[in-house]
């Protein structure tokens, strides 16, 4: 039995003490008693009639250098990042959405070079770029992207390199990560990746 | 040793002789045992406790129950004064002697109430000292200062409560009375910083501000001044206010359900009607503090808001709508049952636009409680093209939900006034002017609201985020800022054609009252586990990460169920502290 069906079970038991009280006793706080019962059991029933969903602490991508080979398993560990500890898909969609509160990411490994992804991600408010939509004009979305290499997301470099490989595999794009550039615990750390050139705040603009 | 041995049977003898020798022994043992921490002291240091747990029940469900408990009957104490200094300054002003009375009863509860809630408060701290020493280090390193302000607080309620209670009967006249009313409005002026103090440390959990550098008092002052700090101590403010109407309408409820003669039966039914007011009093600005919260919390941090409105906690708001429905429905069924039993005569005269209000609620409520996305199957997506109903789905979104909130405040606000004016006659020449001014001003307002909702659909988020649901806020505001003193002009010069009757209610009032206070109690162990739940596996929030067995919030349904238990065991002890502080008039009444 599970553990909601449990909960429901006492939930209908709770609303048939209170029914019980109310049918039988006529002490008027006991029928008061009865009466609360049944409020709160049926709220609790109504609360498990909805969807459970429970919140996780997202599960930490383990990287094992010596088993990531090629791009392309750097872009199966990036979908996984995307989707769960990045918690980009809170924010954006792939493919178009009106209600959506961020950019849709459809095809953006082939709209933006690797360089200015990367600053996207770690320097949001560097170079803010209005014309993400596919059609129609420039947008401003209510949403600040956060710094994602910081808390409370904080995603490590290598884990950025990999979310930058799925968005060039996403969009049909030759992955231009190289597992090479990856920081193994311990050595150095290679070089960073370039960021684009722009001044400290910037709004573009397509007309 | 031997020093020290000799000291042992010293004590010993020295109790023996006064008969305590089980505290002798004790602390004999205590003083033998004092080597041993030399011995613990050549051992390598263990790495310091994170986290203590305590088996079958689990730290965080301990520490779930008795926080939220200590949090309710915080708001009960805090609530109360307000309630009660309202009441004793309507009767200073107008001479009621009933309402003074009614602020004596109520604040002869808070010095059982406030000891309750120290209990509480004590034992939620050594609780959480000891389930979580990690954060309690860390927020004890940033707030130190401000433990201290608290500490002090304290102290000056707690004499300013007695001063209040025990001084009530002896400061009644001239400028004693004065003074008492002065002191009123000190025990709510240092509640309400008892209140604003450990909502910093709370809200510091969600939003943080740390500094790096600076001394103590700019690293705590830093971390109290938060960007959620102020909408919550607001919203808290206002909701108090609420729980402390509603419970008062609870308390004369069932008072008026067991009453026994015509003189209780008046009293208490009086005393529901002025707890329903000042609920409802509260209730009416309670989401437009909500809404202020929920624009901070988006503009602190985007992932937070969507964690809360459209993240796993989405489902939490469809049951906010469910209650805050309720709770409208139950304020306004309350009114119009005054309407009707009160006022001899106003029935007929009120029943087709009570009928129609109550329908307005009614599809109010079911917009407002539409799904943002539908818990289907795969076959059931497929044809209706997507999670969202082709018709239903438009009313899912929060354009449609800010606008049938909007149009339940008016409707609450109309039944009101409608009460207000039920059984007079205004005489005034200006009436017929005033009553079509308020007509429209009514009127334009639904209006404005409901275009603006509809127009919310077809322009960008940000857009309707910062113009058009605010404009329907300060419209809904502008509206009752402009009928009620018109109204209260209005029915200044009136003449009463029925006199209102006490005591005629049915018992389903009684159990309104019951209802709309647990609804409130409801919401806040709801909104509660939302602000806990916000956080998600932090301690606070992208500072320091929970990394205990416990960093996970669970669903909704097994939540529910600690809501209810939590807002029964609350119900409880709040009627214990009224049946202990009631116990003395009962027997004085039957010694009478």
């Amino acid at each position: 039995m599970s553990e909601v069906v449990k909960l429901q079970l006492i939930g209908l038991v709770v609303v048939g003490i209170g029914v019980l009280i109310l049918l039988l006793i006529r002490a008027q706080f006991a029928r008061v008693i009865g009466f609360v019962a049944i409020v709160l059991g049926l709220f609790a029933l109504v609360a498990l009639s909805v969807p459970q969903m429970a919140s996780l602490p997202p599960v930490e991508e383990k990287f094992d250098i010596a088993t990531v080979k090629t791009p392309t398993d750097m872009a199966t560990i990036g979908q996984k990042i995307f989707f769960s500890k990045g918690q980009c898909a809170l924010c954006h969609t792939i493919g178009p959405s009106e209600s959506a509160r961020c950019p849709d990411l459809k095809g953006i490994g082939a709209k933006l070079s690797r360089e200015f992804i990367f600053e996207s991600l770690t320097q949001p408010q560097a170079y803010i770029y209005l014309d993400y939509r596919h059609e129609g004009a420039p947008k401003e979305y209510p949403a600040r992207m956060p710094y994602i290499n910081k808390n409370p997301i904080g995603l490590s470099r290598n884990e950025i390199l990999s979310v930058i490989a799925f968005l060039q595999q996403m969009s049909g794009e030759p992955i231009s990560v190289n597992p090479s550039e990856l920081e193994v615990p311990g050595q150095a750390p290679a070089a960073p990746v370039k960021a684009a050139e722009s001044g400290p705040v910037a709004v573009a603009q397509a007309h | 040793m031997g020093y020290q041995c000799g000291w042992i049977q010293s004590l010993l003898r020295t109790v023996r002789g006064s008969g305590r020798t089980f505290w002798g022994l004790l602390m004999a043992a205590g003083l033998l045992s004092l080597p041993a921490l030399a011995f613990g002291a050549d051992v390598a240091p263990a790495a310091a406790t994170e986290y203590r747990d305590i088996p079958y029940v689990g730290s965080r469900n301990t520490i779930w129950v008795v926080a939220q408990l200590h949090l309710l009957l915080a708001g009960f104490v805090l609530g109360v004064p307000i309630f009660a200094w309202l009441c004793e300054v309507v009767a200073w002003k107008t001479g009621e002697k009933r309402y003074d009375k009614l602020a004596k009863e109520f604040t002869k509860l808070l010095t059982s109430a406030y000891a309750t809630t120290a209990l509480f408060g004590g034992i939620l701290l050594f609780l959480l000292i000891s389930f979580y020493p990690k954060l309690m280090n860390y927020l004890t390193d940033i707030f130190f200062p401000s433990f201290i302000v608290y500490c002090l607080l304290f102290l000056v309620e707690t004499m300013t409560l007695y001063l209040y209670w025990y001084g009530w009967d002896a400061m009644q006249e001239g400028g004693k009375k004065t003074f008492h009313i002065f002191l009123g409005f000190l025990l709510n002026f240092f509640a309400f910083f008892i209140m604003i103090v450990p909502n910093s440390w709370a809200t510091f959990q969600a939003s943080p501000v740390v500094l790096a550098e600076g001394s103590d008092i700019a690293r705590a002052w830093a971390a109290t001044w938060n960007p959620t700090w102020w909408p919550v101590n607001i919203h808290r403010l206002i909701a108090n206010v609420v729980l402390g109407g509603y419970i008062c309408g609870a308390y004369a409820g069932i008072r008026y359900l067991s009453a026994r003669n015509t003189e209780e039966r008046d009293h208490y039914d009086w005393m529901g009607y002025v707890g329903n007011f000042i609920g409802v009093f509260g209730l009416l600005p309670l989401p437009f503090a909500g809404y202020w919260l929920m624009r901070e919390i988006y503009q602190y941090n985007q992932q937070m808001g969507i964690t809360l409105m459209g993240g796993f906690l989405s489902w939490l708001f469809i049951l906010q709508a469910m209650l805050i429905g309720v709770l409208f429905l139950g304020s306004n069924y309350y009114f119009w049952l005054g309407i009707t039993y009160r006022i001899p005569g106003s029935e007929m005269k009120y029943r087709k636009p009570m009928l129609s209000m109550l329908i307005i609620l009614l599809l109010c409520l079911g917009v407002w409680m539409t799904p943002h996305s539908l818990v289907a199957s795969l076959e059931e997506a497929r044809k209706m093209g997507g999670t969202h109903h082709p018709l239903l789905g438009v009313f899912g979104v929060m354009s449609a939900k800010m606008t049938v909130a909007n149009l339940m405040i008016l409707v609450t606000f109309m039944s009101f006034i409608m009460y207000w004016r039920a059984g007079k006659q205004e005489t005034a020449t200006w009436a017929k002017v005033a009553r079509s001014i308020m007509g429209g001003v009514l009127v334009l307002a639904a209006i404005a609201v409901i275009v603006l909702g509809v127009w919310g659909y077809f322009v960008p988020a940000i857009i309707r985020i910062n113009y058009f649901s605010t404009s329907q806020v300060l419209i809904v505001l502008f509206v009752m800022l402009t009928i009620t003193p018109l109204t209260a002009l209005l029915l200044k010069s009136a003449k009463t054609t029925t006199e209102m009757v006490w005591g005629k209610m049915p018992p389903r009032a009684g159990y309104a009252l019951v209802l709309n206070a647990v609804m409130v109690v409801l919401l806040m162990t709801l909104m509660g586990y939302a602000r806990s739940s916000s956080r998600v596996h932090w301690h606070v929030y992208g500072v320091l990460r929970d990394s205990s067995q416990y960093a996970f919030s669970p669903a909704l349904g097994y939540a529910a169920a600690f809501m209810a238990m939590n807002t029964f065991l609350f119900c409880m002890i709040v009627a214990f502290i009224f049946w202990v502080a009631t116990m003395g008039d009962k027997a004085k009444a039957s010694h009478s």
